[in-house]
């Protein structure tokens, strides 16, 4: 039975109703064939018994026969030959629908053949006497009046008549036990039938039973995890709504107080003194940055998302513009293809594209002229994967699991600035919509950042 | 270039006030501002009562106010502002550290004219509030009398 458990409810349903069905198949099969039998055994019993009735006119017939054609002996009254005559023009048809009925059993057409003969034989050997009489008087069949023409054949007749007769009634007893025994059959059969569709109905019903029991309470925990998962998100979101408020204030602080240190004292102060207030603004200012990326990391997860279709051609045109501060003194050669319409958060997908374009900026800076690649590829009819590929610094592929991780850099930050969000909130936003992010490079070769997103549907 | 109305300024952190303070300094208009430290004192302020029962008549020219402040919040305060014959006309910029969409969406809704973010840069922010008090304090025409004595 352990396969039976490893297979699904709908499967074990449709066993369940497959084997009710072939159940239902199989009783009406048997079913079928034993009204059949009897419809069959009723009409052969018919038959026999119109036989047994053929029979019993044919021997009183032959028995008339008989008596008359002696009494016409005696007497020589013409009146006595009518049973004769009668036999003599009837015999053949009665025979010929004797043969008919027993067509089907060798055995009794054998004896209808000899019947047929002896009776023949009798006709004829009393048509002879008959002959005689008419020709030569009384005196000439005179002992054949007494005893008969044809005595012998009469009696073979009714022996051979009484085994027909026997034969019949043997066949018709056989096939009423037969028909007996067959319903009898076919009510057990049907009884224990009903039986097991009860029994297969009921484990059915108990496999639909059971699967509804456990869906509902699946269901009913689902609820509750919901409903602890929105108190959870609400929690979150008071935590980020104080962490955005009451841990910038200080900060601002920090900054406000050196800078006011700086004008009101800064003529004091040796080029150390300078440096250290410096570090302390530069300091609060990073942490800042620092939270206004988490926030905007954060907000990314909770921020309800658009569905528009969005022209990524004209999203990186504008990408392009507004760092266009940052391309300035820069030799870049761009190579763009065309890009397809996407479904998606026109905002969220403009801060994926800022993200990517001004890592692929930020570390190519080294290079005398940087390289940049954006480009999509369609692979299925309704997702396209998009790629912002660059010549910079690149990485080793045995971080390629960190790149998108918060937080998470694969530089000094003096080599290359920023806070380590970006990929992240890539990644985030991308989900979201329902993509998945991946990326490729080696060190100082570049790297290739890859991410899918679902096709606008009107574009499809 | 001085305003003869004060603008008024809730904040409950008495360093941001300063901040704020010394950024307006260099415009030489800390002078005229009015600081209150909650927002049942902005209110105070507004309808002559308390500690300002016996102040010069006449609205401010602007009211900057933070969220986030004891007794009575910066929303609230907005609220009872805006909802307010004679007050309704005072330019109100809410000067905040939150960038919450709600706060900003709700601050709007209410009526704020102005939603600012205090930047953690403090070169930034004496700029913003620099600029704040010299728009709304100087080179924006207030509402005029009439409407702020309107009963």
């Amino acid at each position: 039975m352990d396969w039976f458990t490893h297979w699904s409810i709908e499967r074990r349903v449709l066993a369940g109703f497959g084997l009710v069905f072939a159940g239902i198949v199989v009783i009406s099969a048997i079913s079928y064939r034993n009204t059949a039998i009897l419809i069959e055994n009723s009409q052969l019993d018919s038959k026999s018994r119109e036989i047994v009735q053929l029979l019993d006119s044919v021997g009183e017939a032959l028995d008339a026969t008989e008596r008359g054609h002696r009494r016409y002996l005696v007497t020589g009254e013409v009146a006595y030959l009518k049973s004769y005559r009668m036999a003599v023009e009837q015999m053949p048809e009665y025979l010929r629908y004797l043969r008919g009925l027993t067509s089907e059993w060798p055995e009794q057409q054998s004896r209808v053949a000899t019947l047929e003969q002896l009776i023949a034989q009798q006709l004829e050997a009393e048509a002879g006497a008959i002959t005689r009489r008419e020709k030569h008087g009384y005196e000439a069949v005179r002992h054949l009046a007494l005893s008969g023409a044809a005595k012998n054949e009469l009696e073979r007749i009714h022996l051979v008549v009484t085994e027909l007769d026997s034969a019949e009634q043997r066949a018709l007893h056989a096939r009423v036990a037969q028909s007996a025994g067959n319903t009898w059959n076919t009510i057990v059969l049907l009884g224990l039938g009903a039986l097991l569709q009860l029994v297969l109905l009921a484990s059915v019903y108990f496999l639909i039973h059971h699967d509804v029991a456990e869906r509902r309470r699946v269901a009913t925990e689902l609820e509750n995890r919901g409903e602890l998962l929105q108190a959870a998100n609400k929690e979150l979101e008071a935590f980020s709504y104080s962490v955005s408020h009451d841990l910038r204030a200080p900060l601002r602080h920090i900054d406000g107080y050196a800078s006011l240190l700086s004008k009101a004292a800064g003529e004091t102060l040796n080029d150390k003194g300078r440096r250290y207030l410096q570090t302390i603004s530069d300091s609060a200012k990073q942490m800042g940055q620092l939270i206004d990326d988490l926030l905007v990391f954060s907000r990314m997860g909770r921020q309800d998302m658009l569905r528009t279709t969005v022209n990524l051609d004209q999203l990186v045109k504008t990408v392009l513009h507004d760092l266009r501060l940052d391309l300035q003194g820069r030799t870049i050669s761009w190579t763009m293809s065309p890009l397809p319409n996407v479904s998606g958060d026109p905002a969220m997908l403009r801060q994926v594209f800022v993200n990517l374009i001004s890592n692929a900026l930020k570390f190519t800076a080294t290079r005398p002229e940087a390289k940049i690649e954006i480009g999509a590829t369609r692979r299925n009819p309704v997702e396209v994967e998009i790629f912002v590929r660059d010549n910079g610094v690149g990485f080793d592929m045995q971080y390629v699991n960190k790149l998108f991780g918060v937080f998470q850099r694969l530089h000094r930050s003096d080599e290359f600035e920023g806070t380590g969000i970006g990929l992240a909130n890539v990644r985030r936003i991308i989900h979201r919509h329902g993509g998945r992010t991946w990326a490729e490079g080696a060190l100082d070769q570049g790297a290739t950042f890859h991410f899918s997103l679902p096709l606008a549907r009107s574009l499809k | 270039m001085t305003p003869i109305n004060p603008i008024l300024l809730g904040e409950d952190n008495p360093r941001d006030a300063e901040l704020a303070l010394a950024a307006m300094e260099e415009h030489h208009i800390a002078d005229k501002v009015v600081v209150c430290h909650d927002g049942a004192e902005v209110l105070d302020y507004l309808y002559c009562r308390g500690a300002f029962a016996t102040r010069q008549k006449g609205n401010p020219v602007v009211v900057f106010l933070d969220l986030k402040m004891p007794k009575v919040d910066g929303i609230e305060v907005l609220r009872t502002i805006k909802n307010d014959v004679n007050l309704k006309p005072i330019p109100v910029v809410m000067l905040t550290s939150s960038r919450e969409e709600r706060d900003l969406a709700q601050s709007y809704a209410l009526g704020a004219n102005a939603y600012v973010v205090k930047p953690v840069e403090f070169h930034q922010f004496i700029t913003a509030v620099k600029e704040l008090g010299v728009f709304w304090g100087v080179i924006n025409e207030p509402p005029p009398d009439g409407s702020e004595s309107a009963n």
